[in-house]
């Protein structure tokens, strides 16, 4: 799809679109409609529909923001403590690995 | 008489084609579990010649008995979607569609996970894969069938025809893959540019209608945009239609057949069929011809809309001359740049992967001259094909006796 090419009241339809979407347990369409929605938002002229995608692409990056964070921490959590916790890792492990770690 | 397509063209196909074939080089590099064999497809019954121990003529007529079936299914789909779509049976064809990209979005990608991990030896829980493979999938399944930037549009359909090779490279008895591959020239030339071909009436019924065809499973290098219902429409946009090269993963369609069949959707190593990936290939492999629809018919078509609305047209006269090539034809290409490295050898692959890239240029110049839907597997597997036994049989020992003696060149 080529933005330039899509009527404004369809842009945002998209943009809002996306932003509800994401809810729906996915960062990666918010990072995706922030991303592809940023220039429109904030590098273009004025436009009617500019101030409402702005708050959409502003939104989507906040939920981005933090379902980053969440996602690392438990990473990080999990790989640190794989071991230490015994069964319960194990039985939430998709892939334990081979050998001694 | 101009080209229509000149060197950006050729180059905006050859950074996904290579984009394809180095994933599914790469995968089968590292990754042991796509040349293992671990089962056979429903389809390719005759695979003694698998067994260390089989002579060549075993293996000769198992490969081209197994090619023939193979071939005899893909016609039978072929057909079925182009009466579905000649009787308008649309729901039926986007059911299918949908039905097969999940299963590759979600199913083989997910496999395809655990497997890269197993081979890193990493450790990953659940919930993360979870998350991961939800995520993909669903963003896959937007950016392909619904509205989403080109560019993920693009990577998405390059990693699931990665995906779709990777899977047929595993599933197909050896020598049955090469045969595989020349007796799909043979159809694609066939089937697109015979009078009668199926996949050529399908291309023609679209253009009657004004349709883009099945535009979920083309791959096109730059944007679609294209307003059915022209007359209609109070905007009224141009419809430009980009020379296709098409060729539609009709396999991928007729995957979801298959897994109504499938009685348990596990798709474990023990299982001794694997029908899943069947179906996919054929729909891929159905509709494969490279489908130029001329920018002579283009330009019938948009001269006539383009008069009465100038004004708020003129903007967008520049048309955007965009190639599209079907998924099935990268999935052919990553199976043969995978079947080639998987015997091991860098030089075979580069020979294969150069040979690639040639017989999409010359197809691409056959396409700027004869501006029609054209094949584009033919070119480049025979190329593909030549290129892999030349280089194995005769190539190889020579340079290996060459840096054996260490003589350079």
């Amino acid at each position: 799809m080529d933005l330039a090419k899509v009527k404004d009241e369809d842009k945002l339809n998209l943009c809002r679109k996306y932003y509800i979407g994401g809810f729906a347990f996915l960062p990666f369409l918010w990072f995706v409609n922030s991303v592809w929605f940023f220039r429109e938002a904030f590098l273009k002229p004025e436009y009617q529909q500019q101030k409402q995608i702005k708050t959409y692409v502003i939104r989507s990056m906040i939920g981005t923001a933090i379902w980053i964070a969440i996602i690392t921490t438990w990473v990080v959590l999990f790989q640190t403590n794989r071991v230490a916790w015994g069964i319960t890792a194990d039985k939430i492990s998709f892939l334990i690995p081979k050998g001694i770690p | 008489d101009t080209l229509l397509y000149g060197a950006k063209h050729v180059i905006m196909l050859f950074v996904p084609v290579s984009l394809c074939m180095a994933v599914v080089v790469a995968t089968i590099s590292s990754v042991t579990f796509y040349t293992e064999k671990g089962g056979y497809l429903v389809y390719t019954p005759f695979h003694d010649g698998d067994k260390a121990d089989a002579d060549t003529g075993t293996k000769v007529w198992q490969s081209v008995a197994n090619a023939l079936i193979l071939l005899g299914v893909i016609c039978v789909m072929t057909i079925v979607l182009l009466l579905l779509y000649k009787f308008r049976c649309y729901k039926v064809i986007h059911g299918w569609l949908i039905a097969s990209s999940l299963m590759l979005l979600f199913l083989f990608s997910y496999i395809y996970l655990g497997v890269v991990l197993q081979a890193y030896n990493v450790a990953m829980d659940y919930i993360t894969v979870a998350l991961l493979m939800w995520n993909f999938g669903v963003v896959g399944m937007i950016c392909i069938h619904w509205k989403g930037p080109l560019f993920l549009q693009q990577a998405y359909l390059i990693v699931i025809s990665a995906l779709m090779a990777l899977v047929f490279i595993k599933y197909l008895p050896d020598w049955t893959t090469w045969v595989v591959l020349g007796v799909m020239v043979i159809w694609d030339l066939v089937a697109v540019l015979c009078p009668k071909g199926p996949l050529r009436i399908l291309v023609e019924t679209a253009q009657e209608r004004n349709e883009p065809i099945f535009p979920a499973l083309i791959y096109s290098s730059t944007m679609i945009w294209s307003v059915v219902g022209m007359a209609d429409d109070g905007s009224d946009k141009k419809k430009k239609k980009k020379k296709k090269s098409k060729k539609k993963p009709e396999a991928a369609t007729a995957e979801p057949d298959r897994v109504e069949e499938e009685l348990d959707g596990g798709f474990l190593e023990e299982r001794p069929t694997r029908q899943l990936s069947q179906s996919t290939e054929e729909t891929a492999r159905a509709v494969r011809a490279a489908r130029v629809l001329g920018d002579t018919e283009n330009g019938q078509r948009t001269n006539s809309p383009r008069n009465p609305t100038r004004e708020e047209e003129e903007e967008e006269e520049e048309e955007e001359r965009g190639v599209k090539l079907g998924l099935g034809d990268f999935i052919f290409y990553g199976v043969l740049v995978g079947k080639a490295s998987s015997n091991g050898d860098w030089n075979t692959t580069l020979a294969c992967f150069v040979a690639i890239l040639i017989g999409l240029c010359f197809t691409l110049l056959l396409l700027a001259i004869f501006r029609k839907a054209l094949p584009a597997l033919p070119i480049s597997i025979t190329f593909g094909l030549i290129f892999n036994f030349t280089t194995s049989l005769l190539v190889q020992p020579f340079a290996d006796r060459l840096s054996a003696s260490q003589v350079y060149i």
